[in-house]
């Protein structure tokens, strides 16, 4: 079964390897090599977690240059900021409403302790 | 430019808001069914459904009219109920056949404010509910890393 891109978005990020790759890369492009560097790891292991974020669409890397340069695409972690956004807007508008409610309940129960 | 903020905000909500009313009172507001249908969906929205097992493993269910008529049904499950700093459950839409979608990992915690309560929601994607277990405890410290990854080297 294809996952769906959300999926492989997310999936490409339940790693803070990857999410550590991903923000070198918001800096510029870069090598494998060069990306290796801060991990202490084998280049290997750097390549497969390069394939998962090429896989989700995160990365992009040169076909024709030797040295195959990595960078950074944007439209996969917009459409994921674009679906989180969604929740976001229910919960400010939840929260509207939960601040008036716990401000009328404490008004009644004010209220409450003064006819007693 | 896609910055090193966007991929922290990409994969985790944060909504923080300071509520006048108690910790306690809003922790209640949290986990009794007659307060959540009170104040639960956006302005407008009906709550017509609202059944709550508040327990670790307990589910719950919600459903909501929009003022067009639409209805929207959500479920989780809890996973943490820590009265009256913090509750984790899972959060999910469903789809017009009832089929819940994708699962979100939700933090609400409540913090003393003066006399007020600093509320915060956090939400987490996940791809998988394996990799969500796995990763439900050390999520929260991968972000914090991230985060101070980002901070001193971006």
């Amino acid at each position: 079964m294809t996952p769906d891109p959300l999926s492989a978005t997310l999936a490409a990020l339940a790693d803070p390897t990857r999410r550590a790759i991903l923000a070198r890369l918001s800096a510029g492009e870069a090598t494998v090599t060069e990306l290796a560097q801060p991990f202490a790891m084998s280049l290997p292991a750097v390549s497969k977690h390069l394939k998962v974020l090429q896989r989700a669409g995160l990365i992009a890397r040169s076909r024709e240059a030797q040295w195959r340069p990595c960078r950074i695409e944007a439209g996969p972690l917009k459409d994921l900021a674009d679906w989180l956004a969604q929740y976001r807007r229910f919960w400010e508008a939840s929260f509207d409403r939960l601040d008036d409610y716990l401000r009328e309940v404490q008004q009644k129960g004010t209220a409450h302790d003064r006819s007693k | 430019m896609t910055g090193a903020s966007d991929i922290a905000a990409a994969h985790e909500l944060v909504v923080a808001r300071v509520i006048d009313a108690p910790r306690a009172l809003v922790f209640r507001a949290w986990t009794r069914p007659e307060h959540i249908a009170r104040w639960w969906g956006p302005q407008g929205f009906a709550t017509i459904h609202c059944d709550m097992d508040v327990r670790v493993g307990g589910s719950y269910r919600f459903g909501m009219r929009s003022p067009q008529g639409t209805e929207h049904w959500k479920r989780g499950t809890y996973r943490e109920i820590v009265e009256p700093e913090r509750i984790v459950f899972t959060f999910a839409w469903e789809d017009a056949n009832g089929n819940p979608g994708r699962e979100l990992l939700t933090t609400v915690t409540f913090a003393e404010h003066g006399t007020k309560t600093k509320l915060t929601l956090r939400q987490a994607g996940f791809d998988t509910i394996d990799r969500r277990d796995d990763h439900a405890t050390g999520w929260a410290s991968c972000l914090q890393r991230f985060a101070d990854y980002i901070t001193t080297e971006a």
